[in-house]
């Protein structure tokens, strides 16, 4: 079984065909001149299953007469057609073109072509022909192929993840290889074909060890021929043998794609591209987008900046781009040089950045799967390496577990508004099934191994129990809803004792939803979420005493002194990656906003704020973190900016306006719309309004000015960005004092969803 | 010959399943579905007005079973689906003309 032995195949029919030409041509009693046996597709390239088709091209000038050639061409076929399954052709040079540059699947075949026996002349002009036509009608040719593959991929799904697949046809298959190979023979873009050589000879094996195990000539890896195919290749079990064949469909699925983004990159740049240098837009430290691809800066300093991994996975998720190639190798060996190591726990920069990248939805898998072939998300999570294409023979399930993770991830991503730590949610889809893999339960062994992934990624202690907590009972909900009765009082208390608050409630409930929608229809229906979401607002009545609203902030004694005084304070710390602000100012209208506006224009990203009203004075509290590349900011440049400001505020408009619509310019991916909800507060006399929505420059500003239009008073707000999410509330009374009436509340609540479309 | 439909409560399954296994039964086809009956579903109220009327969650279980077997069998299912509330659910059985197993091409009893 191997290379070796499918090119034996191959040697030994073109003895046998050569032995057939041979003696069909002595009865015509003629020469071979202009006249050429040919191998073509996978026989031309000497690849022969036991169950392969010989695919062969006669190729003739029309030297005989149409019945010396049918005869020929018989005596030839007949002795074949009762061994060996034949594909055929008979043309001459100019029918070959025509038939190539009429049907792809010709002109693909042609590209392998090898001579068998005949005349070495004809086959060399019918090869230079179908090269030359490949070449000069390359984009055209291309786009024909791509619409061919994505038909075929429609049919017959994806390699790496289907549990019966067709290793030739699926997603990441044989055929795909030769699509690689035909696209490279374009002369189009360079194709590293060397990085797909492991998955083709792999591939191959085990097409050949199914010929043979099966009797049958059949592409498809049935359950019932698994176990037989994994012996014969000597594999331990038939998981190990899926596991290989979803590592190298895999690979080959992430070359074909990075190839199309070359080719349509090239088109849409033309011959332009090697003649001006490209436009660059600065995104992210050390990082810029060139060609719609965003690239590492190849002077950064890995060892200084060890989180710009991170960081470009991060933003090249949220803007739904792909990361180049080059920088993903400067990339991968900065990474093996040990030069770009994180420190233990990570800084939350670091944390936010996997956040983010997680967050993106559907353009998050993408750059996952490009960190996991380019072996770089394993320096980062070296827990990932366990469950890299492991497969889960349960028919519940569509994907190999690292892949469920992922998709868990997106449809958790969808899910970030319904819940108020979006980055807890996210972290553990992606990691839920951490414990699968061995004998043990998965919940209790994931358990165990989540709580140092999220230690070493930065999580403080409650978060890393909240987290310990998910993932053992990720699957609660759902065998709870099912199979235990909910009119029963001790059903609803199984769910209290083990859930602490309706924070971790709500968590759960979104987790279970993620997890059954990306474990597809057999695990996740309309008829199951009901029966969950019965089952979670029955828990919620009996969750009294908890809130998932942010408490307002305390003053300390020496901020209630300061703000006596009545003048503007404004002290500014230097923090690891950023400024930790406090202002102490008189109370004014639109103050959150004018601050807020004020650090945006200063080119400040908000990372998080405490504040609050003490009489005529308010106290706040900001956490920064500086965009690449902006000036340095000191207490006195803050505090003359401020109290401009106060002044006069059309400026600070104009300049956020501008900038909104540079914002506007960068790709975005689609996120799901802000959620704005009221609530009334009776210990404060206050109302609550609080925004869920995706993180975006002068968000706060406009939160802010929509309060301001109001006309109500903020008393106190809590502002927090979690990745790309973000939760900010807000306490706001009427300015005479007092709660919102509902209709004034609502009114609000239009006016804020209007403005944050 | 007999086919027995039970619709039941999403967590009885379990005990009906086993009940049936332990009389003897060797197969059942098991499907999602959602209805109502004296049970009404949830009835929301909101500013005041009573509206909508949910359908619940149940589980519809369906067997095949002789005509001399049918009564008992319909015995065990409602024995192990009682739990005394609204919403227990229903069964019911309806006649049968033929049964054919795919695989051997069997009919009648021999087929179930």
């Amino acid at each position: 079984m191997g290379t070796r032995e499918r090119r034996e195949r191959s040697n030994e029919s073109d003895r046998y065909l050569l032995s057939l030409f041979t003696k069909a041509l002595e009865k015509t009693g003629k020469t071979s001149k202009g006249l050429a046996l040919a191998a073509v597709g996978g026989y031309g390239r000497g690849e022969l299953s036991p169950g392969s088709d010989l695919d062969i091209l006669i190729l003739h000038q029309e030297q005989f007469s149409q019945e010396i050639l049918s005869e020929f061409v018989n005596n030839l076929l007949y002795p074949l057609w009762d061994r060996k399954s034949v594909d055929h052709s008979v043309r001459t040079r100019a029918q070959t073109r025509d038939a190539a540059e009429s049907d792809l699947k010709v002109a693909l075949g042609l590209l392998d072509i090898r001579l068998v026996c005949g005349d070495t002349d004809l086959v060399a002009l019918v090869q230079a022909d179908n090269l030359e036509n490949w070449h000069k009608n390359a984009r055209n040719r291309l786009t024909e192929l791509k619409e061919s593959l994505s038909n075929r991929h429609e049919r017959s799904g994806e390699l790496a993840y289907l549990l019966e697949p067709d290793v030739k046809e699926a997603r990441g298959g044989l055929r795909d290889i030769n699509a690689l190979r035909a696209i490279s023979l374009s002369g189009t873009v360079r194709v590293p074909l060397e990085r797909i050589s492991w998955a083709e000879s792999k591939l191959n094996d085990i097409r050949e060890a199914l010929h043979v195990t099966s009797g049958r000539n059949k592409d498809r890896l049935l359950f019932q021929e698994q176990d037989a195919v994994a012996a014969k290749l000597k594999y331990s079990d038939a998981d190990a043998l899926m596991s290989d064949v979803a590592r190298a469909a895999r690979s080959v699925d992430y070359l074909l794609d990075f190839t199309w983004h070359q080719i349509e990159q090239k088109g849409k740049d033309g011959f332009g591209r090697f003649l001006r240098k490209p436009r660059t837009d600065v995104v992210a430290q050390n990082l810029s987008v060139s060609q719609r691809e965003i690239v590492i800066d190849p002077h950064t300093d890995f060892a200084t900046d060890p989180l710009i991994g991170l960081r470009a996975a991060a933003t090249a998720a949220q803007l739904g781009l792909p990361i180049s190639l080059d920088s993903y190798t400067s990339l991968s060996n900065a990474l093996k040089e040990n030069k770009a190591v994180l420190p233990n726990p990570w800084p939350r920069e670091a944390r936010e950045y996997l956040i983010s990248l997680i967050g993106a939805g559907e353009a998050m898998i993408a750059i996952f799967e490009a960190l996991d072939q380019e072996e770089i998300i394993f320096h980062w999570i070296p827990e990932w390496l366990a469950l890299r294409s492991l497969p889960q023979r349960n028919v519940l399930h569509r994907h190999t577990v690292d892949r469920h993770m992922v998709e868990t991830a997106v449809r958790a991503a969808a899910l970030t508004r319904k819940v108020h730590r979006p980055d807890l949610l996210l972290f553990c889809a992606l990691f839920h099934d951490i414990g699968k893999g061995s004998e043990e339960d998965h919940s209790l062994r994931g358990e165990r191994l989540i709580a140092p992934l999220a230690k070493r990624v930065g999580f403080p202690e409650e978060d890393v129990a909240i987290i310990k907590l998910l993932v053992k009972h990720h699957l609660l909900l759902s065998a709870t809803a099912t199979r235990r009765d909910l009119d029963d009082p001790a059903t609803i208390q199984s769910i209290v004792d083990v859930i602490p608050d309706l924070n971790t409630l709500e968590l759960l409930h979104a987790l279970s939803i993620a997890d059954g929608e990306a474990t597809g229809s057999g695990a996740w229906s309309d008829w199951k979420a009901t029966l969950v979401a019965d089952l979670v607002s029955r828990v919620k009545k009996a969750m009294t005493g908890s809130s998932t609203v942010a408490k307002q902030p305390v003053i300390s004694a020496e901020q209630l002194s300061l703000a006596q005084t009545g003048i503007l304070h404004v002290n500014l710390e230097k923090r690891e990656n950023g400024y930790s602000i406090e202002i102490i100012s008189p109370d004014k209208t639109g103050l959150l906003s004018l601050v807020a506006g004020v650090l945006n224009t200063s080119r400040l990203d908000v990372r998080s704020a405490r504040t609050k009203t003490h009489g005529n004075s308010a106290v706040m509290k900001w956490i920064v973190t500086p965009e690449p590349y902006a000036p340095e900011v000191t207490a006195e440049y803050l505090r003359a900016e401020i109290e401009r400001a106060f002044n006069d505020a059309t400026h600070i408009e104009e300049k956020l306006i501008a900038r909104a619509e540079a914002y506007a310019a960068i790709p975005a991916i689609p996120v799901p719309d802000p959620v704005v909800e009221i609530f009334n507060d009776g210990a404060t006399e206050a109302t609550i309004i609080e925004v869920r929505s995706h993180d975006r420059p002068g968000l706060l500003f406009r939160i802010g000015a929509g309060i301001t239009q109001s006309k109500i008073d903020i008393r106190s707000a809590i502002v927090t960005t979690l990745g790309a999410e973000a939760i900010d509330t807000l306490y706001v009374t009427e300015i005479s004092g007092g709660p919102l009436s509902t209709a004034r509340a609502d009114e609000v609540a239009s006016r804020l969803r209007l403005l944050l479309k | 010959m007999k086919l027995i439909t039970a619709i039941l409560k999403p967590f009885k399954l379990d005990d009906v399943k086993n009940a049936l296994q332990a009389h003897g039964v060797t197969g059942m086809t098991v499907s999602e579905a959602s209805g109502f009956g004296r049970q009404k579903g949830h009835t929301e109220v909101y500013r005041g007005a009573e509206y909508t009327v949910d359908l619940v969650p149940k589980v519809r279980l369906e067997v095949l079973a002789d005509d001399a077997e049918a009564g008992a069998v319909v015995d065990v299912i409602v024995k192990a689906a009682s739990t005394g509330s609204i919403g227990d659910g229903k069964v019911w059985t309806t006649p049968v003309d033929q049964v054919v197993r795919v695989r051997t091409g069997e009919r009648g009893p021999d087929a179930i």
